[in-house]
């Protein structure tokens, strides 16, 4: 159990050195003989027919090898079935949403792609569309899983018999992922049936099936690479048709082609955080004690595809709540199909919940760190289940004390300094704990180095480091003597890094081969004569063995009916907002995780650190607008959707309850990537209530919203 | 609905304005009959590479290059594509992330944004020229040690910039270190690390 | 993008003389500005004329004026002593444009040049009628929050995007303009145009003729001005609104006044009826705010930029407040 890890100290990210030397090659750096370059050419219509498709002077101009579109694409036997969605890229003629490609040019230089494609006419026939969500939440469709469409405990509406209650509407806004690396993929065919990508990927094994299913190989002929990734935060969970798009173009030019998309197209190419219009109802007695929530959302989706998050499921079990009814529904749309970012569903939801508790407390006259407390849930009232592992009040306690809660004042409005007013803000965060399967490969070598391998994918929280620390508290070897490789699809199977559960699954995975490998050394030694814990190199000599090999799958088991699990995080900030400009700036920010054993303390502080400068781009800045009279977006591109730079971001404080969940897996240890950032946007718009007395239930909180909103007491 | 052709990009028909120009003299006495054809066909850009590319002298991480460019071509893609030197990264392609920022005799540019041919006779420097026999430079070894980054794409780019922060003199406090350092955008967040690095390096007070 | 014909120009009349050849051929200095709109397909100039090598990047006293080359940098120019010393105003502003990466790309005469961040006029799907006249404004009913309100026509409600042309025009900036057969100047408040019916034409500056540099009054302001930029993220960002204001106090009373306001016009919206109420009374807050009033009376917003009309008016106190107080 847990209690026997023995964690070596703080270690370096494994592929520190790669990485700030430039040596860390991501999809879009290798180098393959004959490489060309792709360029998309895309839809400036929303919805309709391509009624001409010019290429002539396209493929005429230099150093042009083709120029594929549905006229000429490739068949490919998977490609044309009649399942699947409706929007497969260079499929028929039809057009879904404005930016969808329509062609691809393959040339022999970058610069005369990108010329070629411009070269491209097309002709569309328009039909009407609708790209307006907030003029659509009359346009809902309920969801073909009833399950996921609404649930109830108790009365339904409870809050508006309530002795104090609150009802309000929060809306989100389009948020895109836009990791920092361009999404693409390099693609080659090394045989008629044999495919090799490049891929930018949160999953290899997820992309080799895709594709193998797509073009109807088995799946050992395709071959995914994907060491290094430059960020995804969802997008990278899926393959996306222009992925598809090039995997053909390589076919039909027999070369290796490589496309890596432009900063607009991240806006329509790859999905995004999905538009959420949330109506939230809370009742309470007097004394504080909650009785009732009611929680609806809608959320955007496309109309050749649904996507629907799990917008209400903190509503479900947070709280200590008898009653509680909660409803969702997508609004379909001409739009690209969003995807999961970054705390998905759930971190939509925190904001609309967080801020209403905020909302109910106040009414109540209580401070909202203490009504938290009074209504923290001893067992999951949702699964009826005990919590596997639950450290909330001491992270309260441990955050309100770091942050200075003690200089809040409940009244808002009261503290300024200078133009500035100042307040401060709580909000919680939570996330599914999972174990999912996987399987490691550990290889131990007459030197006494180990390699483990397994298809897991890293974007960058640090897996690989986490796997070696792992490993080395299991053997009791130097982290530095253990290799963690990943992002091969030829490895043993992993799942995709997405929902937090990459250092569970795959490092129970590594704990528990490293352990049989100890088992099997142990025999190797007592057979040679040697002590059970004689070094390991001694053992291999002794046994005339080049390395001992061990590979085993490992998943969770009757532990996850029995118990519910979930990581969670508290955000406490302080803004500071001015008084004349309505320009809020964040000042402090103190967050705690309880998210089990920590592994790698340092990459885990990165984790949060990260997660909570994400939290303030949704709570501040961040916003993908569109001209519905179009359906395009008008500010794609980083000088105009705004994440969070350098001067937004103050000192980062992150506390770890670092308690192990002795429930969970092997090391006690669960996900951080979504608690990082889920609840962190309403702590936000709560320190700005408390500064200012104005409620902001529409993100991101931008200057000229503060200016515009009244003060409400 | 009535047909809406769009030609996103297109050049005028009578772009090619250069078929008129001096250098269309070259190109005749090289290939008259093509270039006629050509030009009739409005199909110029066929013979275009015959004389576009222009010779380009420039110093990368201290070697000397002679190359033969396209003026289209930017830094960034003549480092990536060409030099091989893909430890510069693009992030946006627009001067508005700096992944792609490189020092253009001593001072840090987003490469992306310049054109290879306008850095004739300069000396660039990237990510890959920092570090001198296999140690790392104090920048490269602060990023580590503070752990100031997490995919690890934006990291080439911060580096340059930051140690450009310090020799510029913009690295006193905390709060100049993160207003001369917004030009850098790290989405996995790890901002807070990046300016415990370098002013770590700056209060060391070596050269860099 | 094209293939476009590179040249590079080793004299000012040599520059000019390659310019005055080719209807489509474009001067090329710290491209930020350019290459991005090139890349967006914007502009597709047949000629790039590189004027780097000309030799515009001096920055000198002269008599009563101080002289800034059209090629120095914009950080060479906000971090030169000379103008720290005299115009911390324009030092200020430049600082707060775009990044330090781009400040040292971009020069003095290329932000003068720098064209509109407005995304309909960047986007070459949709109707501009500055991009391509007659095709309409895509902003006047669709996404204007950061449009102008002031100075607008139904034709165009696209806003400068310069932070540098604000400050020099507070500080009654004249730009010097090089021609086949001569210079001419031009006061800075003059230079970039309304858009009126002809939206297209940024400023007044002809086909023939090139930027050689500005020339900037040497002033009595002192250390009292404040170059306030108030936007959507601390850093890196455009501005909603953004004020230059320079104060001679002798003791309370406002001796001279300048205020110009950014984000808020096609060109530098310089407030001489605010400064003329002002000039010569006591410095207090109801004068300010009354002076903040007065000067956007006359603005007019749209859908989605109401707020800039307060805004406005709240920068406008909030800057002369801390250029007062300033020492």
């Amino acid at each position: 159990m847990s209690e026997k890890f023995l964690f070596p100290d703080d270690t370096d990210r494994v592929d520190g050195v790669a990485k700030v030397t430039g040596k860390a090659r991501y999809f879009a750096e290798f180098d393959l003989p004959g490489l060309t370059y792709a360029v998309l050419v895309t839809s400036s219509i929303t919805k309709g027919r391509i009624t001409q498709l010019n290429t002539r002077n396209a493929a005429r101009a230099p150093g042009v090898l083709a120029v594929v579109s549905h006229l000429n694409r490739p068949v490919t036997a998977g490609y044309e079935s009649k399942e699947g969605p409706a929007m497969r890229i260079f499929y028929t003629d039809r057009i879904f949403f404005n930016g969808q490609p329509v062609a691809m040019v393959v040339a022999d230089t970058f610069e005369r792609a990108t010329h070629a494609a411009s070269l491209v006419e097309v002709g569309y026939e328009k039909e009407a569309f609708n790209t307006d969500f907030d003029g659509s939440l009359d346009q809902v469709k309920k969801p073909k899983n009833p399950a996921q469409g609404a649930y109830q405990r108790g009365e339904a509406d409870a809050y508006k018999q309530a002795a104090v209650s609150v009802e309000a509407t929060y809306t989100l806004p389009v948020e895109t992922h836009n990791p920092m690396e361009l999404h693409g993929i390099l693609a080659f065919w090394n045989a008629a049936d044999k495919l090799t990508v490049y891929a930018k990927t949160q999953g290899v094994k997820a992309t080799q099936g895709t594709l193998a299913r797509t073009f109807g190989l088995p799946a050992e002929n395709v071959q995914v690479f994907s060491e290094f990734v430059g960020g995804g935060f969802g997008m990278a969970l899926r393959t996306w048709p222009l992925e598809i798009g090039t995997v053909m173009a390589a076919k039909l030019v027999g070369r290796p082609v490589k496309l890596v998309i432009t900063r607009d197209q991240m806006f329509t190419m790859v999905g995004n955080r999905p538009a959420a219009w949330q109506k939230i109802g809370l009742g309470a007695s007097r004394n504080g004690r909650l009785t009732g929530i009611t929680h609806h959302s809608l959320a955007q989706s496309s109309v050749y595809e649904d996507f629907m998050e799990n917008i209400t499921g903190m509503s479900k079990f947070m709280y200590g709540c008898e009653n509680v009814n909660t409803t969702s529904g997508i609004v379909p749309l001409d739009l690209s199909v969003p995807i999961w970012m970054r705390g998905p569903g759930e971190a939509t939801g925190a904001f609309a919940l967080e801020s209403a508790i905020d909302e109910l407390a106040f009414k109540l006259n209580m401070d909202p760190l203490d009504f938290r407390v009074l209504n923290d849930p001893e067992t999951d009232l949702e699964k009826n289940k005990p919590f596997s592992d639950k450290n909330l009040k001491e992270a309260y306690k441990r955050g309100a004390q770091a942050i200075g809660w003690k200089n809040r004042v409940q009244r808002p409005a009261q503290l300024t300094e200078g133009d500035w007013q100042i307040g401060y803000g709580v909000s919680t965060g939570v996330f599914g704990a999972f174990r999912r399967s996987a399987t490691v490969r550990a290889v131990l070598n007459a030197d006494g180095s180990l390699v483990l391998q397994s298809a897991a994918s890293d974007i960058g929280p640090g897996t690989a480091t986490g796997m070696v620390r792992i490993a080395a508290g299991v053997l009791g070897i130097p982290a530095s003597s253990i290799t963690f490789e990943l992002g091969d699809s030829s490895l043993p199977p992993a799942p995709s890094q997405g929902g937090s559960s990459t250092l569970s699954t795959v490092g129970a995975a590594v704990n528990d081969v490293c352990l049989q490998l100890l088992g099997n050394l142990k025999e190797l030694a007592v057979n040679a004569g040697l002590k059970a814990d004689a070094p390991f190199a001694d053992i291999l000599k002794k046994n005339n063995l080049p390395y001992v090999e061990v590979t085993k799958e490992s998943k969770g088991g009757a532990e996850q009916a029995k118990y519910s699990m979930y990581s969670f995080s508290i955000h406490f900030v302080q803004v500071k907002v001015h008084r004349r400009t309505g320009v809020v700036k964040v000042s402090r920010i103190v967050s705690v995780g309880d998210a089990g054993k920590i592994v790698s303390p340092k990459t885990a502080k990165s984790q949060m650190v990260g997660g909570a400068v994400g939290g303030m781009g949704m709570a501040l800045t961040e916003e993908a607008v569109l001209d519905s009279r179009y359906g395009r977006y008008i500010n794609n591109n980083f000088g105009d959707y705004h994440v969070p730079v350098n001067a937004d971001v103050p000192d980062i404080e992150v506390i770890f309850i670092d308690k192990p969940d002795p429930h969970i897996n092997p090391m006690g240890a669960k996900g951080m990537g979504e608690i990082a950032l889920t609840g962190f946007s309403a702590a936000v718009a709560n320190a700005v209530f408390n500064a200012t007395g104005k409620r902001i239930r529409s993100l991101p909180i931008t200057p000229d919203k503060v200016l515009q909103e009244t003060a409400g007491v | 609905m009535a047909d809406n052709k769009e030609k996103p990009g297109t050049p005028s028909p009578g772009r090619r304005n250069f078929l008129r120009d001096s250098t269309l003299i070259t190109a005749l006495s090289l290939t008259p009959g093509a270039v006629l054809k050509a030009a009739s066909e409005k199909a110029d850009e066929r013979f275009a590479e015959l004389f576009e590319k222009i010779p380009l002298r420039l110093t990368v991480n201290g070697q000397a290059h002679a190359l033969s460019v396209e003026p289209r071509v930017t830094l960034l893609d003549l480092l990536r594509e060409q030099l091989k030197l893909t430890g510069t990264k693009k992030g946006c392609d627009h001067g508005q992330c700096g992944a792609c920022t490189v020092h253009v005799d001593g001072e840090r540019v987003n490469s992306c944004l310049s054109l290879a041919v306008m850095n004739e006779g300069k000396e660039v420097t990237t990510i890959e020229g920092l570090a001198r026999e296999g140690e790392l430079h104090p920048m490269q070894a602060a990023f580590i040690k503070h752990d100031g980054f997490q995919c690890g794409y934006c990291t080439p780019g911060q580096i340059m910039s930051a140690i450009a922060c310090i020799r510029e003199g913009h690295a006193r406090t905390r709060d100049e270190i993160r207003e001369y350092m917004s030009g850098n955008i790290c989405r996995c967040g790890a901002y807070p690390h990046i300016v415990d690095a370098i002013e770590e390096v700056q209060k060391t007070g070596g050269k860099i | 993008m094209i293939n476009f014909q590179y040249l590079r120009a080793g004299s000012t009349e040599k520059a000019l003389a390659l310019l005055a050849k080719d209807k489509n051929a474009s001067f090329i200095a710290g491209g930020t500005n350019l290459v991005d709109l090139m890349k967006k397909g914007v502009s597709s100039p047949d000629k790039l004329i590189d004027i780097n090598k000309l030799p515009l990047k001096d920055i000198s006293l002269e008599e009563g004026h101080i002289h800034i080359g059209a090629l120095a940098s914009n950080a060479a120019v906000a971090d030169h002593a000379l103008i720290r010393e005299k115009l911390p105003l324009l030092s200020m502003a430049l600082n707060k444009g775009a990044s330090a990466q781009l400040r040292n790309m971009a020069t003095v005469g290329g932000n003068l040049m720098q064209r509109t961040r407005c995304g309909y006029f960047y986007d070459i799907t949709m109707p501009c009628n500055k991009r391509k006249p007659g095709s309409g404004c895509g902003a006047l009913e669709g996404y204007n929050r950061m449009h102008a309100i002031f100075g607008h026509s139904e034709n165009c409600i696209a806003v400068h995007p310069s932070d540098m042309c604000v400050a020099l025009a507070a500080l009654d900036a004249v730009v010097v303009i090089g021609q086949p057969n001569g210079e001419r100047r031009i006061a800075l408040s003059e230079f970039h145009r309304l858009p009126g019916k002809t939206p297209q034409l940024d400023n007044n500056l002809k086909a023939n003729e090139i930027i050689l540099g500005v020339e900037v009054p040497l002033n009595t302001y002192g250390r009292h001005v404040q170059y306030l930029k108030v936007r959507d993220r601390s850093s890196y960002a455009f501005a909603l609104v953004s004020v230059a204001a320079a104060l001679e106090l002798d003791g309370n009373r406002i001796r001279e006044v300048r205020l110009a306001l950014g984000g808020v016009a096609h060109k530098p919206w310089r407030l001489t009826a605010t400064e003329a109420f002002l000039r010569g009374r006591e410095f207090d807050p109801a004068l300010i705010r009354e002076a903040a009033n007065r000067s956007v009376a006359e603005a007019r917003a749209f859908k989605h930029n109401k707020f800039k009309i307060t805004l406005a008016a709240e920068s406008i106190v909030q800057a002369l407040s801390e250029a007062s107080q300033q020492s």
